[in-house]
């Protein structure tokens, strides 16, 4: 990989020394706009020649330009303005004007692109300066704290994989609620993490149905746009160099466990409890806990036999032979990053060029997890004729990711070994006298607590397995390749239409390795296991589109008409095997094969488009589209789906009556309302379901050699689109000579026609079935505010803070309610409102936990009030929280002095409650002995008059950790996501090193968290629940970037 | 004028590409991998392929939890709950406390849905035979038999989980019966009336079925006799289980018997001794959700959970091909000792699910209750004889012929398919345990802890049932 890498640099040197040849003179200087604000990315030309170059971000740039030549500064939404150099010319400072009938920011929408003023829907847009504040596997991280509407989380700590993004709440259940990714106008269907940050030059959300309406069926979840670099026309080539090294470590700290020694005189406790409550005396009962202790946890970690005394207490003498600490075993105590990237860009008259390589290695928090990633991509764009302009974008991309089992309940699972499995279980085998067991190179062995001996073989706790081993003994590989071709020709034939066509076609690979070992875990007893998976995606996209834009006077029309065609081919393989000698890592090794499998599922789509757009005097804007999608993954008698927006706006601020406003320099009013759709049916582990309207026998469920075929579960096969109505008003302005820009809007979002799996009976066999029931609303509101607080020479300050209120609501459903989880859904509630026991702490008279209970009358009516019960399966569940937020935003502030420059961008959430089930395994009460367990259970009662929230230990089947609002949380948190401390070299410096930049910039990612419920990462799961999740990680970095 | 034409020709290209059938298009994608109804029900060969599908079906990782994931963990599950196999801290030790029933838990769930899916599999196989117009009325008879036979085997399953036993009350509610798909959830029926369905579908199968069939895993007359034969021990119709049973073995115990198998780690169905197998392969298994082995078995990677009853190993003569016990840890009274008997020797072991050496001992049981006590000791003593050829015919008269009778069954099927459990339900005796246990918990005879509460699943979704169902369960 690296000597890919090195490869890849000389070539790029080699281009650019073979390119660089000398100018007369070296013009540097930097743009402003009129409130002296620099102005990155504006183009400056030599008038008449091919060279030309940017703006960098600080607005500066160099340029060798001659005596008598005309320097060309543009900009869009800026007047052109001209310098002409003479003999002494070394530096020219330039403001820029605004061009008030120029449109300012052109953004990239569905299907086109439109300027900021004529958008009548809500679009925010990231720009590549946002990007590249923070350290991005994935690229759609960074529009958490920066886009107002955008509920993500990144769960857990494993690298290359890719965090949940939610936009303007949860409006389908059972249909993929994720937004449709769209690169370069052409929906994406590989892993996002194949597309590296430097790649990027805007990353758009499209929120309500005016702007996402044109990709009808598949918008309704909103629309993330991505555009990648181009280069520009008549501009030098310029080469971007970019190195970024640090450490990792988790962001927060996980739950504390109990050392040895605590832990055995609790379990001891436990133990006794559970004598006591059998029947036995206290004292008879201490003597049995003490007796049988050792054979119960099945281990001894002392150098005497019965280590717990008739009382409770460690005898005196016993010391520790051993004591693990499992996080420190599984988790790395540093874990490194490295980036690097190579960007080469530029054009002339005719074709501009985007070169770029980027190479990534990450390491997790778990150790031997890791991604490594090379992304490259080749953008070309050419106007071959005065009315032909064709391009090519293609991107190719590799990773490879070690993934130990680091979330979920399986054996291995590394953070519910470090909350499972108690320390006083070796790490490696000890003989029954304690000593460790070498195996024939005097190395220790890992145990596996599954071997011969009456103690210090047998663990009670996840036996057969040890998590540290797994982490060298199982492997886990997966690797993706990504192949990205997406072309482009465009007609002009008069000054007012167009025609389009764009192909793009991606092949997406993604293979899966798992290996585990021979002789130790779960498959030694088969001689080890392979297994293989490779999957293939190929994704075909055909759109077709004539464009017609015309003004006359005062009025402009624009009209497009589209046709797509899209196709997406699935083609799974899947093999393994077991039977294998030691160190035999490849398939073919196997002496059973024991399967094969493969199939390919297709799905197509064709839709019609079209879009009417009228303005006029750019004042009065006004939008109407419309899309019928034909889909095959519904019955040709419910497969097409008519979808629609209009919307308008209005920019107050250039009526007379605010013409002359000094406050108000900005002020625009805007709305839309529209229908979309949502076809993208899951079944409920989240794959996709390609034929959800058929019910048939499905092959694979042989007996022996005779062929078998089971009835697959039940469909509705008149199972239609997921409809989606989408409301939006928005108000946007900037005040205060553009010192303060914002915007403010109102959405309502109402899936009708949800795709559900309506729970069925189970005596009727089937436990769902996918059908259109009911109905979800959406609403909120979102706030986005940027001011300038400080402008001079030196010193510029400018904070940023967006937030957004979002709602949940079920509006309709076929039944009163159902069960789902930890949830209940019934009219009037959120998706995501909890419905559990509701826990009243302890008996004091008993120690047991206790739960409320709804009083019935005679009757069996409920009376309304409640009572007390300790008996868990009497208790009743009561709404008691919600997963989702109240309030979530980000908020950042940019300093920059001379050369420093300071940002930061922090992310909260508020309102949310968390269900915690790893601390709830660890607050059990020792149910199970041998099961780690929490330090809090200090606090735990002992005698009766007890007051406390702590049951007591009891060693015996009970409900102490069973779901209830014990383990129910306030989820607050406020994240530092990203800062950065930067610094520019004096560009007197840059010079003499023939350099056109040189950054240095110390950066860091979650480096603080605050958090009202400790132990977890505040980033979990949509629904609100742990999962044994390994742990985000925060991450201190060094990089350099120099721009020859 | 050159420059418009070729432009023109570019967008009529295009225009062509894209006209075209769009129906066609979106009709092309086919499903892979499924089959349809006519293609199952229009020849044997896809019925058959059918009733494949279900047996297999009859194991799988069903469920999260190692102790839920076929039939085996539901006899494994009875197993667990007397009081000659002793269950450690890992799977079924909650069954094997007698408190793994509450709605909400794993076991009450499990023993629920897996029955009614292959009740539902079972009901889409008799039907769509019923309604197939290829299939010749021999070929119907024979496969429908099969497909009642499963049926009533999982409605048996059902009746005895969760209600009290046949002879305590026949008129309590009892789980409902489906004979066909439906989305709507049933109300509950009666205990008499899930047993007449029950011995009806029996009936009917054991007339229509023949002695063929394409492996041991799959049913035949002797296996639906058998079956009956069982449920007969439950309604107590003495004379209709003495019928079955020895019409399941046919008559001739030294034929059916091969007591040097014994030991041969009851993990393959090609021995003489069963009648009825689910059977694994490398390439079909369940992994470790496939107790007793993944349990009881210590000398494989298992979860080394299941000892032996000191008391129950002290039942057997040392001359008894069965006594497959060696000692474990004598310290701790209960894992004093182990089984051999079930033997993980890898993930390819096959269940038994009936053999015939119960099948003699029903008919001896049946015999005894029609006051036939010496033949039904006789018969018991056939079987004795043949476990251990030293073993001396005990000098049991009346009552005694029945405990000698019953005690055998536990030596003969332990750790199989819950016989102490299946006995103390039955014969309404409760079990208590020894103070050899690690958990002695003692469950009275009609105790309601040998019946599971109905499923929170079906009283939230069905809406003939309701919270009250389990109101006094």
């Amino acid at each position: 990989m690296k000597r890919k890498l090195s490869g890849i640099l000389t070539l790029l040197l080699v281009l650019v020394v073979q390119i660089a040849f000398a100018q007369d003179n070296l013009i540097t200087g930097t743009v402003t706009n009129g409130q002296g604000m620099p102005l990155p990315g504006v183009n400056v030309l030599v008038k008449n020649t091919s060279r030309g170059t940017q703006t960098d971000f600080d607005g500066n740039y160099a340029i060798r330009a001659s005596e008598g030549e005309v320097l060309v500064f543009s900009y869009v939404g800026f007047k052109a303005a001209e310098y002409v150099i003479d003999e002494s010319t070394t530096r020219v400072n330039l403001t820029l004007e605004e061009d008030a009938a120029q449109l300012e920011e052109v953004v990239v929408v569905a299907y086109g692109t439109q300027s900021k003023r004529s958008i009548v829907g809500s679009v925010v847009s990231l720009g590549e300066e946002v990007l590249e504040e923070q350290q991005l596997t994935t690229v759609t991280s960074a529009l958490q704290g920066n886009v107002p509407g955008v509920n993500m989380l990144t769960s857990g700590g494993q690298p290359g994989e890719n965090p949940t993004i939610r936009i303007r709440g949860i409006g389908s259940i059972n249909a993929s609620a994720e937004p449709l990714i769209i690169v370069d106008g052409a929906p994406f269907n590989g892993n996002i993490n194949s597309i590296s940050a430097d790649q990027i030059e805007s990353m758009n959300v499209l929120k309500d149905a005016s702007s996402t309406a044109l990709y009808g069926s598949r918008g309704s979840n909103g629309v993330i746009v991505i555009t990648t670099k181009k280069g520009a026309f008549n501009s030098e080539p310029g080469l971007t160099v970019t190195a970024i090294g640090g450490v990792s470590t988790p962001a927060v700290e996980l739950h504390d466990v109990l050392g040895t020694n605590q832990y055995m005189t609790y379990a001891w406790e436990a133990s006794r409890n559970a004598y006591v409550a059998a029947g036995n005396a206290p004292a008879a009962a201490g003597q049995l806990a003490s007796n049988n202790l050792i054979s119960q946890l099945g281990y001894n970690p002392y150098d005497v036999a019965q280590p717990v005394d008739a009382n409770g207490n460690l005898v005196p003498g016993a010391n520790l032979l051993w004591e693990t600490d499992w996080e420190d075993e599984i988790l790395r105590s540093a874990a490194l990053r490295q980036e690097y990237t190579v960007g080469l860009n530029g054009g002339g008259e005719k074709t501009r060029y985007f070169l770029s390589a980027n190479y990534l290695e990450q390491e997790g928090s778990v150790k031997e997890s890791n991604f490594e990633r090379v992304t490259t991509r080749l953008n070309l764009e050419s106007d071959v004729r005065d009315w032909l302009k064709v391009g090519l974008n293609t991107a190719y991309s590799t990773s490879s990711q070690n993934y130990p089992t680091q979330s979920g309940s399986s054996y291995q699972s590394s953070i519910q070994w470090i909350y499972s499995v108690a320390s006083l279980y070796p790490l490696y085998r000890r003989d029954e006298q304690g000593g460790l067991i070498l195996d024939g190179f005097g190395d220790p062995i890992y145990d596996y607590g599954q071997n011969e001996g009456l103690v210090n073989a047998s663990r009670p706790v996840f036996n057969n397995e040890n998590a540290v081993g797994s982490l060298y003994k199982y492997r886990i590989l997966n690797k993706r390749h990504n192949f990205n071709a997406n072309g482009f020709a465009e007609l002009t034939f008069t000054d007012y239409l167009s025609f389009r066509s764009n192909l793009s076609y991606e092949q997406y690979v993604f293979d899966s390795y798992n290996y585990a070992d021979t002789e130790v875990g779960y498959a030694s007893n088969v001689g080890g296991r392979i297994t293989q998976n490779r999957n293939v995606t190929t994704t075909t996209n055909f759109i077709n589109s004539l464009n017609f834009n015309k003004t006359f006077g005062n009025h402009t029309i624009n009209a497009d008409a589209i046709m797509e065609a899209y196709e997406v081919e699935f083609d799974a393989f899947s093999a393994a095997g077991e039977g294998f000698l030691p160190n035999v890592y490849s398939l073919s090794g196997r002496t059973t094969p024991t399967s094969a499998s493969g199939s390919i599922n297709s799905e197509r789509l064709v839709g019609y488009l079209g879009r009417l757009g009228y303005n006029y005097a750019d004042k009065y804007f006004i939008e109407g589209s419309y899309r019928r999608d034909g889909s095959s993954r519904f019955s040709a008698d419910t497969r097409w789906g008519d979808f629609y927006s209009v919307g308008g706006s209005w920019v107050i601020s250039d009526e007379n009556f605010l013409n002359d406003s000094t406050v108000l320099n900005y002020l625009k009013l805007k709305g839309s309302y529209g229908e979309l759709g949502n076809n993208n049916i899951l079944d409920s582990d989240g794959n996709t379901l390609y034929f959800p309207y058929i019910q048939a026998f499905e092959t694979g469920w042989n007996q022996g050699e005779n062929t078998g075929v089971l009835l697959g579960g039940v469909v509705d096969p008149l199972l239609t689109w997921e409809t989606t109505a989408m409301l939006n008003v928005g108000l946007d302005f900037t005040l205060l000579n553009n010192r303060v820009e914002g915007s403010v809007e109102y959405y309502n979002k109402e899936s009708v026609d949800l795709i559900y799996s309506q729970p069925l009976a189970p005596s009727t066999g089937n436990t769902d079935i996918t059908t259109n029931v009911g109905s979800i609303r959406n609403y909120g509101l979102e706030f986005m505010l940027r001011t300038r607080n400080i402008i001079t020479d030196d010193f510029t300050w400018s904070t940023s803070l967006n937030f957004s209120v979002d709602n949940n609501e079920i509006t309709e459903l076929t039944q009163d309610s159902f069960i789902s989880g930890t949830k209940r859904w019934e009219e009037g509630r959120s998706l995501y409102e909890f419905w559990i026991q509701e826990y009243a702490g302890v008996d004091p008279a008993t120690g047991m936990a206790l739960w409320y209970m709804d009083v019935e009358n005679s009757a069996g009516e409920q009376t309304g009030e409640r009572t007390l019960t300790s008996d868990y399966s009497q208790a009743d569940r009561y709404y008691v929280g919600e997963s989702l937020p109240d309030i979530i935003g980000g908020f950042s502030t940019d300093f920059k002095y001379k050369n420093f420059d300071l940002n930061a961008l922090f992310n909260f959430s508020f309102g949310a409650q968390l269900y915690d089930y790893d601390y709830a395994g660890l607050m059990d009460g020792f149910g199970t002995l041998g099961y780690q367990q929490s330090p809090d259970l200090a606090a735990r009662w002992q005698e009766p008059g007890d007051i406390t929230k702590v049951p007591k230990l009891l060693n015996a089947n009970q409900d102490f950790g069973s779901t209830s609002t014990r383990f129910l949380f306030d989820n607050d948190y406020v994240r530092l996501k990203a800062v950065t401390l930067g610094y520019n070299l004096p560009q007197s410096t840059v010079e003499s090193l023939d350099l056109s930049s040189l950054r240095l910039y110390l950066r860091g990612d979650n480096l603080w968290t605050w958090q009202t419920h400790d132990g977890v990462d505040p980033e979990q799961s949509i629904s609100g629940t742990t999962n044994s999740r390994s742990y985000i990680l925060k991450t201190v970095s060094l990089g350099l970037n120099v721009k020859f | 004028m050159r420059k418009n034409f070729f432009k023109s020709i570019f967008l009529l290209g295009i225009l062509l590409s894209i006209v075209g059938c769009s129906e066609e298009y979106l009709e092309d994608p086919k499903p892979a991998g499924q089959v349809s109804e006519d293609v199952v029900f229009n020849s044997r060969a896809g019925v058959e392929a059918y009733i494949s599908g279900i047996h297999r079906r009859a194991r799988g990782q069903w469920t999260t939890g190692h102790d839920a994931g076929g039939i085996n963990s539901v006899y494994f599950a009875r197993v667990a709950k007397g009081n000659d196999v002793i269950i450690g801290t890992s799977w079924f030790r909650f069954d094997y406390e007698q408190a793994n029933r509450e709605p909400t838990y794993r076991r009450t769930s499990f023993t629920w849905e897996f029955p009614y899916f292959m009740i539902n599999q079972a009901n889409t196989l008799i039907n769509g035979i019923e309604a197939s117009e290829t299939l010749s009325e021999e070929e119907k008879t024979e496969l429908k038999g099969q497909g009642l036979a499963l049926r009533a085997f999982y409605y048996f399953q059902l009746a005895m989980e969760y209600q009290h036993t046949y002879t305590y009350d026949a008129t309590l509610p009892a789980p409902p019966i489906y004979l066909e798909l439906s989305l709507e959830g049933k109300p509950l029926t009666t205990l008499q009336e899930m047993y007449d369905l029950i011995i009806s579908d029996l009936t009917t199968a054991v007339a229509g079925l023949n002695d063929s069939r394409l492996n041991k895993s799959y049913i035949n007359k002797a296996v639906a006799q058998g079956i009956l034969a069982r449920v007969y021990q439950v309604t107590e119709n003495w004379e209709g289980a003495e019928e079955m049973a020895h019409a399941a073995y046919g008559g001739n115990v030294e034929a059916v018997l091969d007591a040097s198998t014994y030991d041969d780690g009851f993990n393959e169905m090609s021995n003489p001794e069963w009648l009825w197998a689910m059977p694994q392969y490398a390439d079909q298994t369940m992994y470790y959700f496939s107790a007793p082995h993944a349990q009881a078995d210590f000398n494989n990677p298992s979860y080394n959970n299941a000892y032996i009853n000191s008391n129950f190993v002290d039942e057997f003569s040392d001359t008894d091909v069965r006594k497959l016990f060696v000692s474990y840890n004598p310290s701790v009274s209960w894992q004093n000792y182990i089984t051999t008997k079930f033997n993980f020797v890898d993930f390819g072991v096959d269940f038994s699910i009936m053999r015939y050496a119960e099948m003699i001992l029903i008919e001896a049981e049946a015999l005894y209750w029609q006051e036939q006590v010496d033949a039904a000791h006789d018969l018991l003593y056939k079987l004795q004889v043949n476990r251990d050829p030293q073993a001396v015919k005990s000098g049991a008269t009346g009552q005694a012929v029945l405990e000698e009778i019953l005690v055998e069954r536990r030596k003969e099927l332990y750790g199989e398919i819950g016989v102490e459990w299946f006995d103390a339900k039955r014969l309404r005796r409760g079990i208590s345990r020894d103070a050899t246990h690690r958990v002695v918990v003692d469950l009275a005879p009609d105790d309601k802890r040998f019946f599971l509460k109905i499923p929170q699943s079906e009283i939230d979704a069905n809406d003939a049932v309701d919270e009250s169902v389990n109101s006094n369960r």
